[in-house]
């Protein structure tokens, strides 16, 4: 774990402009963010089978020397075993503080949108089931969403939110963003000067809803109602994916590409 | 506002007004808040309310989860959180959020899946509170209900067997719990003085862990490291729910007297019994003292086994 960072590194998720869903995007900026953050150099590289290669079922996941991590928290743990680390200048009850905003990201806003994409049966047949097959022929690609949406509504179930309507989960996001602009105030970041893992996190999820075309604008409009939130989501923008590559995700997620593609 | 409001939960034990933590919150944000509350335990009757527990009901309504309840209280003009700040009614979410993520698993894990804990103590004691015939089969069904829970949100890929899931989901329930000992550090509440949501959903998470006696107890003596944990739950029984530790009311000397009182009491007894023996034993030398005690035993022993085989 003594080694340095290599220069090709690299970070899988699914095909960025036909494959990816909202969750697996958000959760792969934050990712992104996370690394320009600590100032560690890697590469978006792009398999459909992403899902597959990883660990632990979950993307994104990053290929480093020769350790391959996934998720966010393990990815955190890593970079820190490697040597940096955000968080290191937080008290222990600011750190305290940190975990317990990352779970209520997890909890509200991952749960919201996996819900959005695999219980809300109008997004389900016009968005998800043809974007998360289309790299496979039919009948496989019918065949893998169904088992994928199934998986999705036991988990939902199994935690209670299989019962909730589409207007009461999205005023879940609701709270859930007026907890964070209300954290976050007029600060730069959600612990003043510097960025730590929450700021990644909370960017990867807010730029996505912020950008990405579902069917209605109500996810993002509740987004779009903290100002403080979209500031925030500029600010890291322009500090740490502008001036990159042309086609880092940042960018060219800002495209209306999710829109409704066979 | 006047509308009588009654709530329907699970009762109570081993010194705490209720042993299931989602009742136990509810119960404790009715205290701290103020709102006149008819608690109504669950006792062997059909009347009991099907569904989630703890259920709240107010003329027409209904209402079920913890947070809805909370929430309906607040509407109602009974809110434990107004002196907070809009950073701290966010601190609020986030925590909860931390608890029911990292701290929930575990503690279902205890109650419900642990096997020696399931059978010799929580089965008995819900199944003792439902009617017969749903008994035999609700505990079951609420075991089961957590461990596909827990499995389905934490037993994924790396994690490929139930010890290693349940290594890790007691590894997080610790890190939890440093976590608000850290949090809560000296102060009598999270929020400072006053008792606040979070405090309630604190408590009924923890103090079930903290005072339920079972037999595998890792948790338990996990928390008991932390004292200021331990001391928030004492001090939130004996100022809201006028119980001391050891389960009886009022609190304070009072109880330590009267149990002080009765020990004497049971001591005396106990002398007088034993000299009342030895008086027995004196005069009758040909009954050694030995075979009584045997003969005792193994009545005891013969009396206990066929229970051990009728409880489930």
């Amino acid at each position: 774990a003594a080694e340095p960072w290599p220069e090709n590194a690299a970070l899988y998720q699914q095909l960025k402009d036909e494959q990816i869903l909202l969750s697996d995007n958000a959760a792969s900026l934050a990712v992104q963010a996370f690394l320009q953050m600590c100032n560690l150099p890697i590469q978006v590289v792009c398999r459909a089978n992403a899902e597959y290669m990883s660990p632990s079922g979950k993307v994104p996941f990053i290929h480093v020397g020769n350790q391959v991590v996934s998720e966010l928290g393990p990815i955190v743990q890593f970079v820190k075993a490697k040597g940096h680390s955000l968080s290191d200048g937080l008290d222990e009850v600011q750190k305290a503080e940190m975990k317990a905003y990352m779970e209520l990201v997890n909890n509200m806003l991952l749960t919201a949108e996996l819900y959005l994409q695999w219980c809300d049966d109008v997004t389900v047949e016009e968005i998800t089931h043809p974007r998360y097959g289309s790299p496979y022929p039919w009948p496989l690609n019918r065949i893998l969403s169904y088992q994928k949406q199934w998986e999705v509504r036991r988990k939902m179930k199994a935690i209670g939110w299989a019962g909730k309507t589409l207007e009461q989960v999205l005023e879940d996001v609701d709270q859930c963003c007026q907890a964070l602009s209300q954290r976050l105030g007029t600060q730069p970041y959600f612990f003043n000067k510097q960025p730590t893992e929450l700021d990644a996190l909370v960017f990867g999820h807010l730029f996505t809803i912020l950008t990405t075309q579902l069917i209605t604008d109500e996810l993002s409009e509740k987004v779009k109602n903290y100002s403080n939130l979209t500031a925030f989501c500029r600010r890291i923008e322009q500090q740490y994916f502008e001036g990159h590559d042309k086609d880092s995700s940042a960018i060219a997620a800002r495209s209306a590409k999710r829109s409704l593609l066979r | 506002m006047a509308a009588p409001m009654e709530l329907s939960c699970w009762g109570g034990g081993w010194g705490l007004p209720s042993v299931h933590p989602e009742s136990l919150t509810v119960m404790a944000y009715a205290k701290f808040s103020g709102a006149p509350l008819t608690v109504n335990t669950i006792n062997n009757s059909w009347k009991a309310p099907k569904g989630d527990i703890p259920v709240l009901v107010s003329e027409d309504n209904v209402i079920s989860q913890p947070a809805k309840i909370l929430n309906f209280l607040r509407k109602q003009k009974y809110n434990a959180d107004y002196e907070l700040s809009a950073k701290q009614g966010a601190d609020t979410l986030a925590y909860i959020a931390l608890l029911e993520e990292k701290l929930l698993p575990a503690l279902l894990h205890t109650f419900w899946i642990e096997a020696e804990n399931y059978c010799s103590v929580t089965k008995p004691w819900f199944a003792s509170r439902i009617a017969f015939p749903v008994s035999l089969y609700l505990p079951g069904k609420m075991s089961r209900e957590a461990l596909n829970r827990i499995l389905l949100t934490k037993g994924g890929p790396p994690l490929y067997s139930l010890t290693e899931v349940e290594a890790q989901i007691y590894r997080d329930a610790k890190e939890c719990l440093n976590l608000l000992s850290k949090r809560l550090g000296t102060s009598q509440f999270f929020f400072g003085d006053m008792p606040t949501t979070l405090d309630a959903f604190v408590f009924g998470f923890l103090a079930p862990i903290y005072k339920v006696c079972f037999p595998r107890v890792q948790l338990q003596e996990h928390l008991k490291q932390l004292p200021n944990l331990c001391r928030f739950c004492d001090d939130i029984l004996t100022c809201y729910f006028r119980l001391s530790v050891s389960g009886h009311s009022p609190a304070g000397k009072d109880t330590a007297d009267a149990n002080l009182q009765k020990l004497t009491q049971l001591v005396n007894k106990e002398s007088n019994l034993i000299e009342k023996m030895d008086d027995n034993l004196r005069k009758s030398p040909q009954h050694p003292p030995r075979k009584l005690t045997t003969l005792k035993l193994a009545a005891g022993g013969e009396e206990s086994s066929p229970f051990n085989r009728l409880s489930p």
